[in-house]
């Protein structure tokens, strides 16, 4: 019996265009390198209420770097505070639930429309990070539905297939996550003791000098010959306090220096940001 | 009792002197086990303060003692904590008295705290990035909390606060302004303080509690006049960072660059729009009409209607015109003011498009129509005197129906052991009727002479079909009597249906009636038995009502068409010299046909046509009706019109008059509206449906009141004889007795009648009262 309440699509597949990357540019041995100084994090757009129908929304766009790579662009929005069904037990606090999904056409490989491990891991990132400033407390016997969409995620085409990359493109579309969400609880009204804002360290060796590593902030994978770690912070800056860290790549493990200045770096990214969100709020506010 | 008098004999006075006179004695000394005790307290706490001892006088150490009641540990740390090493305020609490002894300590106390507390304070030279700028009050966004950009949402309650706040706010502008002046140089003089007290709370936290705060005190807010930005943490001072990483960059870049803030993509722009701050384009606000420049552009060009406009409108009047006046023809009964306002609404009303009615007059087309009469006539008579028979073999000889039909029917009727009845089938078509044997509904077909064109209506004989037979004969000008010639058969038929049949017929109207003596092949066309059954039916006959030159007999045999069409060559039949059954038909006139009365025509049949959704058969009683016509169907009173028609054997036709059987397609009626057994009738002159109605009736049987069905045509109701009010004589119908009781057979009356639901029913018309399935009276409206 067929599915009749539904409008089904076609019983046909088709399969989306994909396009021939483009391998000279590479060959040619034309490298993008990093042009930014090593502590400037990349220029943001943020806009907050962009969802007439949620109760607190915004919009990040961290522009791309300029050499055909995609930027990031997210749209979050909150809906609630909202009690929560009858059948949940009792909170007494608010209770959160992120979601961060990837739109089918935001990276290079097509995402399924069900949420794949990295999409709930970044949910798990986030929500320990907005858990921290959140005042849980005022809102007993409610919860918060935080959806974050990833429209366009951030990846080169040339450099995703070369590099295990994934997974630093991960933390930088985490930080983002969880500055359009800060942002969107803010439009949303929610108590909070400070915003939240992301920001992503990374230690990188890049091609020129390739004796000593490098620490920069708002990593870009495919500007550097490689990327050795890196780490990402939620960072609220009134309170100095760090409320998701996420740290991952190898470290010599004599040089504890480099893991403290590597958190320093991605604390100062993560104020930069802050920077930007606290401007865009400013703005709705006066 | 006693209590009592204890209480009123107490004498106040003495006894609050006596508590006073002791608590003074108290105040003065100790006792002197008191006064041994603070002695050795004193001691003892002397001797633990040591060399702090000095720094507090005997006195306090006494009432402190005392305070305590010689708890000598508590004194001490009271001692302590009040005299030689005060925690707090060091400064104040030195007493003066005491500073000039102890100068050291003083000068330690005060190079560690006063240099510390006032080295930020600027005593008066503030620099302007800390003087206060006074911003107003922020317009926090009316409405529900958090949403989106879009404009707030109010509630009722909001919205009435707000109004009411306006109000005030124009009432008291001025006097506000000079309040707020004077507030604000009060803050001006604890500026310090204020932008000390915020400055913790830096970041959008930091200003909405400060908003939130002030708001509440009813004060402007301050800001800082440097942005907010989030204070560089203590905890990442120089000495917590590494040197080297110090000097490799200077670790806040905040300071210096502004927040990277982006513009927004071409992506983000398209989904919010334009970004406030970019330069809006105005739209150009003159367009320069085109073809301006073409000399042969006339700007007026357009000014009148287009000559296509001019064509349509010409049309469109011709056509609205033409309609009126067709309308006012089909009206044209009424002539008065109200007819006018009514055929002025009736043309708002019908605007579905009618069928066109070419207007003719019926009666003169009818008259110009030189064609051959029309004829009908029932075929009646006793159950089984083979009147389907007959007319099927005489539809067989006049080559109506083929022979071939004939076999066919032959074959099917050997198949069922029915041979003999062949030629009825040839009328009896159902399934049912076959079956049976006998004619249950009326059967019609047509044939034609030279002269005539007949149309055959073949009733059924039996005695339950008697309703049937009634619509058969309501539509005849005159009848065939079918008699059954063999031996019993007439004398049964002449007590059974040959009887009713002839009194029916006679009642609704038929004058003319040929009698038809079938099966004489059977008795061997025995003239005896033929002058026998015409001397006892012409004698019946005559009773009834016929007058006896409208009485004709034949004899004929129904199965071999003997005498039907031609002759019998029966020798034993060679006594009859007289006319066929069909010359004798020809010779019948029909009876006049009212062609200038209103229409009215009940309908036989109602069905489905490729034509009209509802096609109606029957015969027109009286009037006439022609393509277009306007009809009324009584009783349910609706509306339709004549789509088109077709007469007599479905020839396609533009009008037909009384007396012919038609088959009309309607429109612009529901099917609902629409039964057999209804009246179709002229609306300008419509039939008027009753309930109640007077009667001549003649009785056939004993009438008194009772239920009774009144039968007319293919209608009938139930109903009852309300009153029986006179007899009457049936030749010069005067009143012979006044409301009799019972009426007699044979005896003509005037009854009431009344019926349950209403019906069409006119004066003049015939109808028959049945019974329990006897027909009882037969009659005229009156």
């Amino acid at each position: 019996m067929a599915d009749r309440r539904r409008i089904n699509g076609p019983v046909g597949t088709t399969n989306p265009p994909i396009y021939d990357d483009a391998p000279e540019k590479q060959s040619e041995g034309f490298k993008v390198t990093r042009s930014r100084p090593a502590n400037v994090i990349r220029k943001m757009y943020l806009k907050t209420g962009v969802t007439p129908s949620a109760s607190g929304s915004a919009y990040l766009e961290i522009e791309s770097s300029g050499n055909g790579g995609s930027g990031l662009k997210l749209s979050c929005s909150v809906h609630g505070p909202r009690a929560l069904p009858r059948s949940t037990p009792f909170s007494p606090h608010i209770i959160l639930s992120t979601h961060v999904k990837f739109a089918p056409f935001a990276t290079k490989q097509r995402r399924g429309y069900i949420r794949d491990p990295i999409e709930r891991d970044l949910g798990t990132h986030l929500e320990t990070a907005l858990r921290g400033s959140i005042i849980a407390d005022r809102w007993p016997k409610s919860g918060v539905d935080i959806i974050i969409s990833i429209v366009e995620g951030e990846q080169d085409r040339e450099t995703s297939k070369a590099q295990g990359i994934e997974a630093w493109d991960t933390m930088n579309a985490l930080s983002g996550c969880i500055t359009v969400a800060s942002a969107a609880l803010a439009d949303a009204g929610i108590d909070c003791v400070d915003t939240v804002a992301g920001g992503v360290a990374a230690l990188v060796q890049d091609a020129g000098n390739d004796a000593a590593p490098s620490i920069v902030v708002d990593p870009i994978p495919s500007e550097h010959e490689k990327v050795l770690a890196a780490c990402c912070i939620a960072y609220l800056p009134t309170r100095q306090e760090v409320t998701n860290l996420w740290f991952k790549g190898d470290l010599p493990a004599s040089d504890m220096d480099v893991y403290t200045q590597l958190i320093e770096k991605g604390i100062q990214a993560s104020k930069s940001a802050n920077r930007v969100l606290v401007d865009c709020l400013n703005e709705t506010v006066g | 009792m006693a209590r009592h008098q204890n209480i009123r004999n107490l004498d106040y006075e003495a006894e609050l002197e006596e508590y006073g006179a002791f608590s003074d004695e108290e105040e003065e000394e100790l006792s002197p086990e008191d006064q041994v005790r603070m002695r050795e307290g004193t001691a003892q706490v002397l001797e633990a303060l040591g060399v702090e001892a000095h720094k507090v006088p005997k006195t306090q150490i006494e009432e402190s003692l005392w305070h305590y009641y010689w708890d000598v540990d508590k004194t001490i740390t009271y001692l302590i904590s009040k005299y030689i090493d005060p925690p707090k305020k060091p400064a104040k609490t030195a007493p003066p008295k005491t500073a000039p002894k102890q100068d050291a300590a003083i000068a330690s106390a005060s190079r560690q705290s006063f240099a510390h507390l006032f080295r930020d304070l600027p005593w008066g030279n503030i620099p302007p990035e800390r003087q206060a700028v006074l911003i107003p009050p922020p317009q926090l966004p009316a409405g529900l909390l958090g949403g989106s950009g879009a404009p707030p949402k109010m509630s009722k309650l909001q919205q009435l606060a707000a109004a009411r706040k306006k109000k005030a706010e124009e009432k008291s502008a001025s006097g506000e302004v000079e309040q707020t002046q004077v507030k604000m140089t009060e803050l001006t003089v604890n500026d310090n303080q204020a932008s000390k007290e915020n400055r913790p709370l830096a970041g959008v936290f930091g200003k909405r509690v400060k908003i939130s705060e002030t708001t509440a005190q009813g004060r402007i807010p301050l800001t800082m006049a440097e942005p907010t930005r989030p204070e560089i943490p203590q905890a990442q001072a120089p000495e917590a960072t590494p040197s080297q990483h110090q000097e490799e960059d200077p670790i806040d870049p905040e300071p210096a660059v502004a927040p990277p803030k982006a513009q927004p993509s071409a992506f983000a722009s398209t989904l919010f729009g334009p970004s406030s701050d970019s330069p809006k384009r105005r739209p150009r606000e003159v367009f320069a009409l085109p073809y301006m420049a073409i000399s042969s552009y006339s700007p007026d060009a357009f000014g009148k209607p287009s000559p296509d406009d001019v064509v349509l409108a010409a049309q469109a009047k011709v056509a609205t015109a033409g309609k009126k006046s067709a309308n006012v023809h089909n009206k044209k009964g009424s002539s008065s003011a109200d007819g006018v306002t009514n055929q002025v609404s009736q043309l708002k009303i019908d605007d579905t498009p009618l069928p066109k009615s070419r207007n003719l007059n019926v009666l003169s087309e009818f008259e110009k129509q030189k064609g051959k009469k029309t004829a009908s006539f029932v075929v009646v008579g006793h159950v089984d005197a083979g009147k389907s028979t007959m007319m099927g073999r005489l539809l067989l000889d006049l080559n109506v129906v083929d022979q071939r039909t004939v076999d066919k029917l032959r074959k099917e009727a050997e198949k069922i052991g029915k041979t003999s009845f062949a030629l009825a089938w040839v009328l009896d078509q159902r399934h049912e009727e076959r079956s049976r044997g006998v004619t249950i509904d009326i059967a019609t077909n047509r044939f034609e002479t030279e002269t005539t064109s007949f149309t055959i209506l073949d009733a059924p004989g039996h005695r339950d079909f008697i309703p049937n037979m009634i619509a058969g004969a309501s539509q005849a000008d005159f009848a065939i009597l079918v008699i059954d010639a063999s031996t019993g058969a007439f004398e049964s038929g002449l007590k059974g249906q040959t009887r009713e049949h002839s009194l029916l017929i006679r009642s609704m109207g038929v004058s003319r009636i040929i009698v038809a003596v079938n099966k004489l092949d059977t008795v061997n066309w025995s003239q005896e038995r033929f002058d026998e059954i015409t001397h006892q039916v012409s004698g019946f006959l005559t009773a009834t009502g016929f007058q006896p030159k409208n009485i004709a007999f034949v004899p004929v045999s129904g199965l071999h068409g003997d005498n039907l069409v031609r002759k019998s060559t029966d020798p034993a039949a060679s006594w009859y010299t007289g006319k066929t059954l069909v010359e004798e038909l020809e010779a019948s006139e029909p009876s006049a046909r009212a062609l200038a009365k209103p229409l009215r025509m009940t309908i036989s049949e109602v069905m489905r046509t490729p034509q009209s959704s509802i096609s109606i058969t029957g015969r027109i009683d009286a009037g006439s009706l022609q393509m277009g016509d306007a009809l009324l169907v009584q009783p349910s009173g609706e509306k339709a019109y004549v789509k088109s028609l077709q007469v007599d054997d479905g020839e396609p036709a533009d009008w037909a008059v009384a007396g012919q059987n038609v088959v009309l397609h309607l429109s612009n009626i529901d099917p609902i509206h629409v039964r057999v057994g209804d009246i179709v009738c002229d609306p300008a002159k419509p039939i008027q449906c009753v309930d109640t109605f007077t009667l001549k009736a003649l009785a056939f049987d004993i009438l008194m009141p009772m239920q009774v069905d009144v039968h007319r045509g293919r209608l009938h109701a139930a109903g009852k004889i309300e009153a029986i009010d006179a007899i009457l004589d049936k030749v010069t119908g005067k009143v012979t007795k006044k409301k009799p009781m019972i009426v007699k057979p044979g005896t003509v009356s005037r009854v009431r009648v009344t019926l349950h639901s209403k019906v069409p029913l006119e004066a003049g018309q015939r109808v028959v009262l049945r019974s329990g399935g006897q027909t009882v009276a037969a009659g005229l409206l009156e």
